[in-house]
This record gives structure tokens, C-alpha cells and sequence, in this order.
């Protein structure tokens, strides 16, 4: 009986060095850039960082990003000047597009259009409305001297603040245990692909047994808490404008009006916010616009939001 | 619990740990152990549905008493009947229910007769209940049959029905093999053990990797087929041939391997069937406790094949007929058997079901001769085709899928239904023939490489692979369960 748990002991330590040499090799699982909180208080990636963004069990997607000198994923530097035309984009996760080649971003795909303009791409996954206009605030004489600024912006995600501050979970990551846990490729792997996900729910059962459940809502308590929510955002959002300023003239929001309510989409219309709407463009595309597993923009996704985008610095060019 | 959760192995590792470190001394003590932590292992799905398993244990286990008491050769037939009443009661009520009363209305309605079915039931269908009736049944045939005498250890008889390796999906155990296992005083080898673990992570590639993988794939293409071209229905049965045989033949490896781990050898259930050179082979490779149960307990006492010929037929009719019935209530089972009725007894009048008895493809050179390739690729054609039946929802479902396939051939690129990259599982099915070609003489050595370090590198692939084809988002559970 020794016998058999010595070598079980030895086979399973040999055997997890060589899974993590295999992922190691093959490239299974995504690189964490590092992130930080800037002298302006402002969190984004550390500059000048690159590497690889993985997602399924067998690199289903595979795709390389590049950390400019500004902080962000993007082929180019940030250098807005008063003689070009520059428009910047800026959004969480979909902007920072850490799901598609630097190279092949949807500000790559706008100035392929638009000839003689750049694009700047502000992407950080996570940033709500409070990151956006925080960062617009900090850095204003870098954005004022941009064209456009286009925020994306989804209702039901993005206006739980009413103002900014810096999100203390998510630069928890940064934590020495965290990067650490992060060097381990095959624990990486293994939480990436769900295999964890058992144990967790395991855990999370056992801890919880005993506790009470809440009871689940009526459809009339759910519509009541759904409406408080709604009002509650769009209190969120008129403060967050008032608190860092939002000049119309310049600045427009890129949303998916299916998606959004009505009470925020009235409020914009009734304000002379200007937006652009890709749910319709999304819809009457031929080929799915999101990834296999999960909702970012996939390269057809990437093309219509960019062709929107063009189209309407076009028109704003002609008038 | 299914053996491939993490609450499976948590448990196992705690009854391992009683089995060989706290009740190592005492044979009852160890029986004990097995049956409570069964009973557990069956309850963590139903508890509800134990009493059917305790109620199934108590009748025949008085009931070989009864058989074994009795001299009286009527009174002895009377008691085997009690226990095949009660076993095909219990399964007749519980699985076959509503199909009798649909079946019995549809053929009423058939006639012209319109009646309204108002008696059907809401009845679970508790998991297991094929195996274990089977399992206690031939119990009390083998007592009848005096090839056993009963035993009056309950505790342990109760442990031989309920084992919990292979008491929901088999394999399914006579007790002279099984029973008499558990009255030994059973040791622990280092060997065997070894080789349980062996089994149980080729169990879990087969499961994980093949069938699981294989299953969001078989199922759009069963539920689309009027959708699709002909040369994807046949991808779709061919790609099921490969799920049902690694989610079966995968639970019972991990189930031979548990087993091993409690000093308990198993008989073997799948002796790769997917190198039969015809159907008398592949139905000796596939699923074989349940064929040897249906030879020993149904086509011998019918008269096997020492009647005439007519007689014979009809007794294999009979066989694969009610084995089609034992795999579910529809009747697109029961066209299955009767498919494998009509493949078999050609076979059978050719005099060719027993001549691949002992041996297998290419059994004493590296590749099989090009006579042996063509039997093989046929007869895995015939099964296959014949699980168009076995995979569809209704016999009309059946029908049209096999229509298309004969009437409106074409072909067409087929895609993931979640858009992953098909090639990956050609090249894993390829690769997947490939190595059990290699290992085709020993089902039970899996890994059976002179050198260690080739042996290693074959674990690290493996366990690699589950990791790759994991999905935490497929139905995990086994097929047979249903059953």
C-alpha cells in the first residue's frame, strides 16, 4: 500500500510538471498583462507590454496584443496634435479587444476607411462610465485635442457609480499571491477552460448549506426592482456628466439600443446626446458578429462597429 | 453521483481509505462498508428509489432460500417465478408502463377506435433498474439451476446487488462470479490496483474525450436531420457510433477499474467491437454481460440452438427482440433488435457465429489482411446504420433519417453547432482507432508499453486530451443510465 501512494505521489507531481510544460509550449492559456493606477489616478495596463490572448481548451482563439507607451492595447502611440483629425475610442473590453490581433483592431479597420485620421482606442476591460469620464477628465488637453470621442456604453453595466474611484477587486489581482497563482500556466489553464468551476461549486455548496435562501421574486417585485434600478442609473449618469463634464459637440456614445431602456435612451434624445445605435446593423448582418464563447465582437462584429463609426465621421465631415 | 464528478472521486477515495485502512480486518466489516457507501452512492441521485433495490434484494435473496429449501421440482418453479414476476413487475411498471398503454391506444386508434389515453402515470424511471433486476434475477436462475447454492449471508448479498461500481449501468454480474468474490476474503494487490487506476483514466478519456466530446455534435445532426444533407446524417450516426461506444464502454472501465481498487475483478463488458469481423463477433465484444445474460437465462432455456433450425431463429428473434425492449420502452429499440435479428441470423446459417470466438482481427500480424479490413469496415457499417434506430426519437424520426440518406444523397461541409474546428475531432477519432487497434488484444491493459518512459508520455497525452476536449457545459451524465 506505501508502494502504491509513494509512486501515486510521484506520478502525479511528474505528471503535472509535464501538463504545465505542454501548455507552456503549445500556448494554451492567455498572458496577463500587468495593470496599474497612474499618477492621475487613472487604472490602465503598464505601458509597453505584449503577449498573447487565449480563449477555449485547444486556442480556439488565439490572438496577440500590444500595450502602447499611453496604456493601452494598440498599434500605435496616442499622439493627438491640432492639424489631424484623431478620434478616440473608449470602452471596456470590446474597445480594448484583447480578442483580436493589435493589428487588426477596429481602429485599424476605421482608418482603413478614413484616410489621414487616427484612431486611438482606450480600451481597459471593466471601465464603466465613471473610468471613461474620469480618464477623459484627467487627461483633458490630450482629449481636447481630439475630433471625436465615441464612449461605449452599455446601460445595464455601466452606470452602477455615480462617481469614480479606483476598483479595489480588480487591482487585487495585481497582489503578489495573484501573480504568483498567475505563473502557474496549468492552474491558469484549468481555471480558464472551467475545470475549476467544480471544486469552486462544491466549496460554495458546502459553505452554504444551512444558509437560507431568498425566496425568488414575483414578476411584479421584479418589474419594481428592474424600474428602481433604471432610475437609479440614469441618476447615475446625469451625475457623472455633471461631475466631469461631457462636451456634446465632440463626444457620442456607441450603443445597442435593443438593449438599452427606453427611459435612458428618451433622456438622451430629450438632452441632444448623440449616439450611434449598431443593434440594427448587428441584426442584419448575414454572419454572427460575437465570438463562439462569449459576447465580444468577433472580426465580422469588428467590421460593422468600425464601418458605423467611419460613416459617421463621414457625414459630420460633409456637413 | 457519476463516476466522472468530483464528488465520485471524493467519495471513492474516502470508501478506499475505510475499505483497506479501518475495516481491513473484518470481511463483514469491509461488506458493510460497501453496502452503506452504495446505498449512498445510489441515493445521492434518488434516496427514494432505494427501497426498490432493498425490496428487489430481500425477494430473491428468500427466494433462493426457498428454491435451494425445496425438492419439490413445481414448488422450485414456483419460486423462480416469484422472482421473475417481481424483477419484470418492478421493471415492467416503472419502464414499460406508459409505453403499453400508448402502444395499446395507438393500435386501438389504428382500428378506428378513437379512445382517449387517461392512463398513463408520471413515473420516474429510477436509474439502474435494468441492471440490478437483471443482476438479482440470475441470482435466483443460477440457484434453480443448482449451479450455486444460496447464500444466508444477507449483508453480503445485499452488497453483491447493490456493488457500486457497476450498479447503474452494469456490467452486469452473475453471482458466481460477483458474489462469490464478496464472501472471499478479499486482499490487497499492488497490481491490481494499478491496474484499476490504469482503467479508470482510459474510462474517463473515453468518456470525456470521445463521447462528451463527440455529443453537441451527434445531437444537432439527430435533431436537424430533415436539415442537413445525407453525407452529414451519415457523419452524424458515424460520430455517434464512437459516443455511445466511449460513454458505455468508458463507464465500464471506470466500473472494472472502482472494482479493482476493492480487490474485485469484474467480467469484462466491451472487448473493442469495433474490430468484429461480423455480427455474431461484434455481439460477443459488445455489452457482453448483458448477451451472456440473455444466452444464459433466455436463449439456452428456450433451446439454443439444439432444436431445428427454424427453432433456432426463432430463439435469436426472440433474444435480440427483447434485448431491444430491455434498452428502453419505444419502439425504435425494438427495431434495433430486430435489425440486429435480421443481421445475425445469416451469420448463423452461414455457421460463422463462433468462429471468431477466440481470436481477434490481425492476431498474429501487425495488420489485418484485406479480407479482415473489409469484414471489419462492413460490420461496422451494419451497426452503425442500425443505431440510426437506436439514436432517434420516434420510428417515423428513423425512417426519414434513413430516407434521406437513400432518396436525397448530397453532400455538404459540415459545422460545429458551437463553431469549434471540426478537424480536431477527425483527427481525434482517427488517433482514437488507431490506439485501440494497437492495444486490441488485452481490453483490460490499456496501457500496456514495455518502456515506462513511453508509458508516462502516453498518461501525460491522455490526461492532456481530457483537459483539451473538457466541456463543463455538455450533460455529463452516462447513456446507459437511461436504460
Amino acid at each position: 500500500m506505501k508502494k502504491l501512494f509513494f509512486k501515486i505521489f510521484i506520478y502525479s507531481v511528474l505528471i503535472l510538471l509535464a501538463l504545465e510544460v505542454y501548455i507552456r509550449v503549445f500556448h494554451l492559456t492567455k498572458d496577463y498583462p500587468v495593470r496599474y493606477v497612474d499618477a492621475f489616478g487613472v487604472e490602465k495596463w503598464m505601458p509597453n507590454q505584449e503577449g498573447y490572448s487565449v480563449t477555449g481548451n485547444r486556442r480556439q482563439n488565439f490572438s496577440e496584443y500590444r500595450i502602447n507607451n499611453f496604456g493601452y492595447n494598440s498599434y500605435r502611440e496616442f499622439n493627438p496634435s491640432k492639424d489631424k483629425v484623431e478620434i478616440a475610442l473608449v470602452g471596456d473590453s470590446f474597445i480594448e479587444g484583447f480578442h483580436q490581433n493589435y493589428y487588426n483592431s477596429i481602429g485599424n479597420k476605421i482608418e482603413n476607411q478614413l484616410h489621414g485620421v487616427e484612431v486611438y482606442e482606450y480600451g481597459y476591460a471593466g471601465y464603466d462610465l465613471a473610468d471613461q469620464l474620469h480618464l477623459i477628465s484627467q487627461y483633458k488637453e490630450q482629449f481636447e485635442l481630439i475630433d471625436y470621442v465615441v464612449l461605449g456604453i452599455k446601460f445595464e453595466n455601466d452606470l452602477a457609480r455615480a462617481e469614480y474611484n479606483i476598483v479595489k477587486e480588480r487591482m487585487q489581482l495585481e497582489s503578489p499571491l495573484y501573480k504568483a497563482i498567475r505563473q502557474i500556466k496549468l492552474l491558469v489553464y484549468l481555471n480558464n477552460i472551467g475545470v475549476l468551476d467544480a471544486p469552486k461549486d462544491l466549496v460554495q455548496k458546502l459553505l452554504s448549506n444551512g444558509k437560507k435562501k431568498n425566496a425568488p421574486l414575483t414578476k411584479s417585485e421584479e418589474d419594481k426592482q428592474l424600474k428602481e434600478l433604471e432610475t437609479k442609473y440614469l441618476e447615475n449618469f446625469k451625475r457623472l456628466v455633471n461631475t466631469y463634464g461631457f462636451d456634446k459637440t465632440r463626444f457620442l456614445f456607441l450603443l445597442d439600443a435593443e438593449q438599452t431602456p427606453d427611459i435612458f435612451l428618451n433622456h438622451l434624445n430629450e438632452y441632444d446626446y448623440k449616439y450611434i445605435d449598431f443593434s440594427k446593423a448587428f441584426q442584419a448582418s448575414k454572419k454572427p458578429p460575437t465570438l463562439i464563447y462569449d459576447m465580444h465582437w468577433n472580426n465580422n462584429g469588428r467590421t460593422i462597429i468600425a464601418q458605423l463609426i467611419a460613416n459617421y465621421v463621414k457625414e459630420m465631415k460633409s456637413i | 453521483m457519476i463516476f466522472n464528478s468530483i464528488e465520485f472521486f471524493i467519495f471513492l477515495f474516502i470508501v478506499y481509505f475505510l475499505y483497506w485502512f479501518v475495516f481491513k480486518r473484518s470481511l463483514r466489516a469491509q461488506n458493510v462498508l460497501i453496502l452503506v457507501s452504495s446505498y449512498l452512492f445510489y441515493g445521492w441521485w434518488d434516496w427514494r428509489f432505494l427501497s426498490l433495490i432493498l425490496l428487489s434484494t430481500i425477494v430473491d435473496y428468500l427466494v433462493a432460500i426457498q428454491i435451494n429449501g425445496n425438492d419439490n421440482q413445481r414448488t422450485r418453479k414456483l419460486w423462480l417465478w416469484v422472482s421473475v414476476i417481481f424483477n419484470i413487475g418492478l421493471l415492467g411498471f416503472f419502464k414499460y408502463y406508459n409505453f403499453f398503454v400508448d402502444s395499446w391506444v395507438d393500435m386501438v386508434s389504428m382500428l378506428g377506435y378513437d379512445i382517449k389515453s387517461t392512463w398513463t402515470l408520471k413515473v420516474i424511471l429510477p436509474v439502474g433498474i435494468s441492471f440490478y433486476t437483471f443482476q438479482t434475477m440470475s441470482y435466483s436462475f443460477d440457484v434453480y439451476y443448482k449451479k450455486l447454492k444460496p447464500t444466508t449471508d444477507f449483508i453480503s448479498f445485499a452488497a453483491f446487488v447493490s456493488f457500486f461500481p457497476q450498479l447503474v449501468a452494469g456490467p452486469i454480474e452473475r453471482a458466481s462470479n460477483l458474489l462469490s468474490q464478496i464472501l472471499k476474503e478479499r486482499q490487497f494487490d499492488y497490481k491490481q490496483a494499478v491496474d484499476g487506476m490504469k482503467l479508470i483514466l482510459w474510462g474517463l478519456f473515453k468518456k470525456i474525450v470521445i463521447a462528451d466530446a463527440l455529443a453537441p455534435i451527434v445531437d444537432d445532426i439527430f435533431a436537424n436531420y430533415s436539415t442537413y444533407p445525407a453525407s452529414t446524417l451519415i457523419l452524424g450516426v458515424t460520430l455517434f457510433s464512437f459516443q455511445i461506444y466511449g460513454d458505455f464502454s468508458g463507464y465500464s472501465d471506470i466500473a472494472i477499474g472502482t472494482a479493482k481498487l476493492f480487490g474485485v475483478e469484474l467480467m469484462s463488458n466491451f472487448k473493442f467491437p469495433n474490430f468484429s469481423r461480423n455480427v455474431a463477433e461484434y455481439w460477443k465484444r459488445w455489452h457482453a454481460s448483458l448477451s451472456n445474460w440473455f444466452i444464459h437465462y433466455l436463449y439456452i432455456p428456450l433451446g439454443g440452438s439444439r432444436g431445428s433450425k427454424l427453432m433456432s431463429i426463432r430463439n435469436i428473434a426472440i433474444i435480440f427482440l427483447v434485448s431491444g425492449l430491455w434498452h428502453g420502452a419505444n419502439w425504435t429499440f425494438i427495431f434495433w433488435g430486430a435489425f440486429h435479428a435480421l443481421a445475425f441470423i445469416p451469420v448463423f446459417l452461414m455457421g460463422r457465429n463462433a468462429i471468431y470466438k477466440d481470436s481477434v482481427v490481425a492476431e498474429n500480424t501487425m495488420f489485418p489482411s484485406l479480407t479482415e479490413l473489409g469484414q471489419v469496415v462492413l460490420t461496422f457499417a451494419i451497426v452503425t446504420f442500425s443505431r440510426i434506430f437506436f439514436r432517434s426519437e420516434s420510428i417515423t424520426g428513423a425512417f426519414e433519417f434513413i430516407n434521406r440518406i437513400f432518396t436525397d444523397f448530397s453532400f455538404g461541409t459540415y459545422y460545429h453547432p458551437m463553431g469549434y474546428r471540426m478537424l480536431d475531432y477527425y483527427v481525434l477519432i482517427a488517433f482514437f482507432v488507431l490506439y485501440e487497434y494497437l492495444i486490441r488484444r488485452d481490453e483490460r491493459s490499456p496501457f500496456k508499453f514495455k518502456s515506462r518512459i513511453v508509458r508516462f508520455i502516453v498518461y501525460t497525452i491522455v490526461i492532456l486530451c481530457l483537459l483539451l476536449f473538457y466541456d463543463s457545459g455538455v450533460d455529463r451524465s452516462f447513456i446507459y443510465f437511461q436504460f
